[in-house]
């Protein structure tokens, strides 16, 4: 029990090397082991929900694992949880199961593509297990490895180009972490605490000075800055937004899935795990401008989905408006804007992951995702009539999305507008108008493809089989639990978010 | 009996019909008339729990003051200062217990209805499984004892009704319009999510009774700042919460949705686009009827009343389709709601909002009779349009005398419902004028002349369709004689029957024909719906919520209610409010009878030839046809000439200049960079330092032997030392 952390973390690893061992041959002896691997992760993922304390606050301290792995930089690999973390884990396990039942209709190199998910799987809990930095950095890095070939390889017509964009873009923010990594180990001493997240919290740094080019500056809002746009390129938050359009439109259904539901929350996790809590004074210092960033993402981004044509394109724009919803979650800092904003995290995790397999699953019927087919006929219509299971399923998962009160969505949203209505009430009205506009491009594009006369191309779909259907239902289950019954997820986490916003709090 | 309900015997009244849903949304395909059963017998035992209730408060209890209030902790944030609870309950009164019946029994009748309109449908058990699902959705919303809970439900009526609006989904206009509708309620409901989250900040709670005690503590005088403006706290929750109330209950200027409502099967426009679900909308106001007083709103609220009731009731003049003809009536009758709740008419208003619910809900469904016997035998399709009707009378005669009672309930004929409520509203519009006068005077005429409107079309659209010589020969052959049945004409008849004014008002004299025993009064209506004036909400301190899991408050004893709403003024006083409230009735019959006689002149006599005034006033006539141009200016400039273009301008601003040139420039900056250092490496380096050193070439040609040796460990120390000599040199520039 005690080494749970690392059972879950080194599992999908080493599911990935067993399918390095089944000859590429055999199918589906690779799928069912994919499957059976993150089935297995799941299922230890809720085990670690269950044996989590709710009434422990403050930040990681669960199920912690401590070894020394790189003595002389007094490096360690060093895992735990929190009720930050251990919602994102839950996601991950749940999402990656999922992902797999997904991608069974995938024949390209299915050997490799499994290995690399898994791949993908350990590296992500490890960002989210990790309390070293630099094993955070590590994992946070071998991330883009599986991320990349899985776009590159299994993408759409321009998948080249869009997986090098994520890659540099990605990579680009993760520099800036490096540089922001490397100053604190400096100037906390080099000591055993020099790489310990959790030892560095607290705003140790507050008073620190730091000479730039002849100039005198806060230590701790440079760095600040710099970590902010490592982990703001993974959010990503308006302007470092662009690389995710093109990767969400390559990618293949699963990796969507992933890079939506979990691969975003990377970035938010980051601001609560890392730039928060280590120079909370900066992030007191810059939290209206994170406000109107997050602003910025809600409207631009939902104005941005409504003119788009591709399916899939749109799902992409309507993430950069809820990641939005979170980052102005963020930044009221206050409990009822940070839970919200935590919450959030997971519903969005949910319901876009939804969107997107509801999107493979018609792509594989339709091997294309136009709306409006650049010609301007109709690329869908009539839908409802021809795939009613299908059109259930998807209306679901598209109020789930806008936020329909009773859909997980909607306690977030109203979660993050109280909060942020007491810090920054201009930035609350504003940020209405996004959910009006949210419900629009959704409502639109479902009016556009779903309603009328069936069209010709549309004839032979068949509607959902027993395995898609099999995957959507626990996602449906819980967008439809947790908005009604939220508190499992959120007696979780308000213990951790209520340490954090005490921390901010004073350094207001 | 005892009156401290349980939670187990309260709640059901909404999760039965929930249930209901959630059993059929699986059983429905297999097993449809099974599904149908379960829904109808759902909202049956909600009707006789409604009852039960109803019973209790105004057959035993009779206070004014009698109220329920249950909560429970529906999940908690945790502070420093402690639990943040978000609270969910059940709060009934006197109001709400009126609201459930009214509710339930509408909805019952609407579910036998439906059995029949709906039988030869294709989607017939689908249509059920929305109907339950919206039936919970609204009976959860009286029950809710907060702002919040309200919200929830409120949205998942707006679910519902976008779906049953675009039930049709081969066609593309159900699509539109269901899109419409929910946009359009949408605009309306993230201002009311904002209202409250305004209130919230302040109050700590958004349950009515902490609001009232809020405002009453003074805690909602602050101001608001934002977008460089400072509004008092009260008027912009008020604003934003009354802007849900526009949305929902369609008032102007988000009126445009309503109409194109009509697109959903008609037992469902009965429900939910009549009866129930946008008069939420005006509950809503009621329920915040002293943060609307406390915030100067209430001119406000008059104006866009008394501009919706006349405006909406301007189109329902010209429109053909039935249908339409009462989807414009119901949006100028809400308006009249509005309206009263603007003048403080707050008793009255909520009458007109019961009696509507029931007169409107009974013509939907006639109209639904009408229209499901016409059927078009070369189209196939059912007929609603009335140039095609005429004389129908005599083919069916409990429709006729159904809709005939609801039409005189509307028109405000006297012993009507709506003459009661009605005239009511329009009596302290009149009073509020004539003391206050001023501005005042604007939302009264407008009333009035609704008012006249009504009469006029109401009965041309009963001349139509009922009366005169069938216009279409062949249709009017083909329809069979009406025949009771019970799922058809006993919801009709029902209804009808309560048009009656006696049952609202008392009497035929306005005075206590339901007799409650050891009160002498009156009307109970008005005795027990008291208005949550500024002046009087200090009794709502008194007011406690129990937990779900505690017992609930031992039995208080009631005082039964003496109010009077005159209490307190003088004899002279007094005799003034009546006064004006007799003038207004006598004006309200006088307009009633010539909204009659000028539609019997043009419709039934022909000595009046409707083409004239057509050709006379043809501009209007066409603003009036094309709804004041408002559908032009929202879906025509707005959204197709201004939100469109932007959208695609950003997005192409994002695709093609953003991301091409800012972000995917850097791809060009580090390419002239590695040519640039290129150039630099192979000029100067290569170039001139070592080719240039041309005579001491026998000592290179050593050098770069001993050099290039294929050791791959030295290459990359070379490059490691070359690379560091340059960026030494260029950081020391």
């Amino acid at each position: 029990m005690h080494r749970l952390l690392d059972y879950i973390l080194w599992l999908p690893l080493l599911g990935a090397l067993l399918i390095l061992f089944i000859p590429s041959q055999k199918k589906e002896a690779i799928r069912w082991s994919a499957l059976g691997t993150t089935l297995l992760t799941f299922i230890l993922t809720i085990v670690l929900y269950l044996g989590f304390d709710q009434s422990v606050a403050g930040m990681q301290e669960q199920f912690s694992v401590k070894f020394p792995w790189i003595e002389q930089f007094n490096i360690f690999y060093s895992l735990g949880v929190d009720g930050i973390s251990l919602p994102m884990i839950l996601l991950t396990g749940l999402l990656c199961f999922l992902c797999v039942l997904s991608s069974w209709t995938v024949e390209k190199s299915v050997k490799a593509y499994f290995a690399l998910f898994l791949m993908l799987e350990c590296s992500v809990m490890g960002v989210f297990m990790s309390l070293d930095f630099f094993l955070f950095y590590v994992f946070w890095e071998v991330m883009l490895i599986p991320m990349f070939f899985l776009i590159g390889v299994w993408g759409g017509e321009n998948r080249e180009y869009a997986a090098i964009k994520f890659f540099l873009y990605t990579f680009a923010g993760s520099v800036l972490m490096l540089v922001g990594m490397i100053a604190l180990y400096f100037l906390s001493g080099k000591n055993v605490d020099s790489f310990n997240i959790l030892a560095l919290q607290g705003g140790k740094f507050s008073n620190e000075i730091l000479n730039v080019f002849g100039t005198t500056l806060s230590f701790s809002k440079f760095f600040f800055v710099m970590l902010f746009i490592g982990f703001a390129i993974k959010v990503p938050v308006f302007p470092f937004h662009t690389w995710l359009p093109h990767a969400h439109v390559q990618a293949p259904t699963a990796v969507s899935v992933i890079l939506a539901g979990v691969l975003l929350k990377m970035g938010t996790y980051g601001f609560l795990r890392i730039a928060f809590p280590i120079f909370p004074e900066a992030s007191v210092y810059f939290k209206e401008a994170i406000a109107w960033l997050g602003l910025v993402n809600i409207i631009y981004g939902a104005l941005c989905a409504m003119a788009q044509t591709d399916v899939k394109k749109l799902i992409a724009y309507s993430s950069v408006s809820h990641m939005g919803f979170v980052m102005v979650g963020l930044a009221a800092m206050t409990i009822q804007g940070t839970n919200g904003a935590v919450l959030q995290m997971f519903n969005h995790g949910t319901s876009t992951a939804m969107m997107f397999l509801m999107i493979g699953v018609l792509y594989e019927r339709s091997h294309h995702r136009w709306i409006v087919r650049p010609d301007g006929t109709k690329g869908f219509g009539g839908l409802y009539t021809q795939l009613p299971v299908f059109s259930i399923i998807f209306i679901i998962s598209m109020f789930a999305s806008m936020g329909l009160p009773g859909l997980s969505g909607f306690i977030s949203e109203a979660l993050i507008f109280l909060g942020i209505y007491q810090e920054f009430t201009t930035i609350t009205v504003l940020a209405v108008i996004g959910l009006l506009i949210g419900a629009a491009y959704l409502l639109w594009m479902f009016k556009r493809m779903f309603f009328g006369e069936v069209i010709d191309s549309v004839k032979d779909y068949s509607d959902m089989n027993a395995r898609e259907i099999f995957y959507m239902i626990p996602l449906c289950i819980a967008v439809i639990f947790f908005g009604i019954y939220p508190s499992p997820v959120l007696n979780i986490m308000k213990g951790s978010v209520g340490s954090l916003v005490e921390l901010l709090g004073r350094f207001q | 009996m005892d009156l401290n309900y349980t939670v187990s015997q309260v709640a059901p009244i909404a999760l039965l019909p929930f249930f209901a849903f959630v059993i059929n949304a699986f059983i429905v395909k297999r097993f449809t008339k099974l599904a149908v059963a379960i829904s109808c017998t759902a909202i049956f035992l909600s009707f006789v729990i409604s009852a039960f209730i109803f019973n209790d408060f105004f057959f035993n209890v009779y206070s004014a003051d009698y109220h329920i209030h249950r909560v429970f902790n529906w999940f908690n944030l945790d502070s420093s200062l402690g639990l943040m609870p978000f609270k969910m309950g059940i709060y009934i009164d006197n109001m709400t217990a009126v609201m459930l019946l009214m509710v339930s029994g509408a909805a019952f009748l609407i579910h036998l209805f439906s059995t029949y309109y709906m039988a030869d449908d294709k989607r017939f058990g689908r249509f059920f499984v929305y109907l339950s699902l919206f039936t919970s959705a609204m009976l959860g919303l009286v029950l809710s004892e907060n702002l919040l809970s309200l919200f929830i439900f409120w949205e998942i009526m707006g679910f519902c009704s976008y779906s049953l609006i675009g039930f049709y989904y081969e066609k593309e206009g159900a699509g539109n319009a269901s899109m419409k509708a929910f946009m359009t309620t949408r605009v309306g409901d993230v201002f009311f999510l904002l209202g409250i989250v305004a209130v919230w900040s302040v109050v700590g709670s958004v349950s009515y009774v902490d609001i009232y005690n809020a405002i009453n503590q003074g805690l909602l005088s602050g101001n608001v700042e934002f977008l460089g403006l400072s509004v008092s706290l009260a008027t912009f929750a008020g604003v934003c919460i009354f802007l849900g109330t526009v949305g929902k209950s369609a008032q102007v200027p988000l009126q445009v949705w309503l109409p194109d409502a009509m697109w959903g099967p008609t037992p469902c426009s009965a429900l939910i686009h009549a009866a129930t679900m946008v008069a939420a909308g005006v509950y809503l106001s009621l329920r915040i009827f002293p943060l609307l007083e406390l915030g100067g709103l209430l001119p406000l609220v008059a104006y866009v009343g008394g501009i919706t009731a006349f405006g909406a009731a301007t189109i329902a003049l010209v429109q053909t389709d039935i249908k339409a003809v009462l989807a414009y009536s119901t949006i100028s009758q809400l308006g009249y709601m509005v309206l009263g709740i603007g003048v403080g008419s707050y008793n009255a208003s909520f009458m007109h909002l019961i009696t509507h619910a029931i007169f409107k809900a009974c013509l939907f469904l006639s109209a639904g009779s009408v229209i499901h016997s016409l059927h078009d035998h070369h189209t196939h399709a059912h007929v609603q349009e009335m140039p095609r009707m005429g004389g129908l009378r005599k083919k069916m005669p409990l429709t006729f005398f159904a809709m005939m009672c609801c039409t005189l309930a509307i028109t405000g004929a006297p012993l009507f419902s709506g003459f009661v409520s009605k005239d009511r509203i329009l009596g302290d519009a009149l009073l509020l004028a004539v003391d206050a006068g001023g501005a005042w005077w604007g939302p009264t005429l407008l009333g009035f002349g609704g008012a006249l409107l009504t009469a006029f079309y109401m009965f041309r659209m009963m001349f139509l369709s009922f009366f005169g010589e069938p216009r279409d020969k062949d249709l009017y052959d083909h329809t069979k004689v009406e025949k009771f049945s019970i799922n058809r004409n006993f919801p009709l008849l029902v209804l009808s029957l309560f048009t009656l004014g006696l049952w609202f008002s008392g009497s035929f004299t306005g005075q206590g024909l339901v007799k409650v025993p050891g009160v002498e009064n009156k009307e109970w209506f008005k005795t027990t719906i008291v208005k949550p004036e500024l002046s009087t909400l200090g009794k709502f301190r008194t007011y406690s919520s129990d937990d779900f899991s505690q017992q609930p408050t031992p039995v208080q004893t009631w005082e039964k209610s003496k109010y009077d709403s005159t209490y307190g003024l003088s004899e002279e006083e007094a005799h003034h409010i009546h006064h004006i409230h007799h003038i207004g009735a006598i004006i309200s019959v006088f307009i009633f009878l010539g909204g009659l006689f000028l539609a019997y002149l043009m419709y039934i006599k022909k000595s009046l030839n409707p083409s004239v005034f057509v050709n006379r006033f043809s501009g209007w006539y066409k603003a009036l046809l094309n709804k004041y141009y408002f559908d032009d200016l929202y879906i025509g400039k707005m959204i197709q000439k201004g939100l469109l273009p932007l959208n695609n301008l950003l997005s192409n601003f994002d695709s093609k200049v953003y991301d091409r040139y800012f972000i995917d420039g850097w791809a060009t900056v580090t390419r002239q960079l590695y040519r640039l250092s290129n150039f630099i490496d192979s000029l100067f380096v290569d170039r001139v330092l070592v080719d240039g050193t041309g005579t001491s070439v026998r000592f290179f040609n050593v050098i770069l032997r001993t050099v290039q040796n294929g050791k791959i460990q030295f290459y990359i120390f070379v490059l490691f030392v070359v690379l560091a000599s340059y960026i030494y040199r260029v950081t020391n520039f």
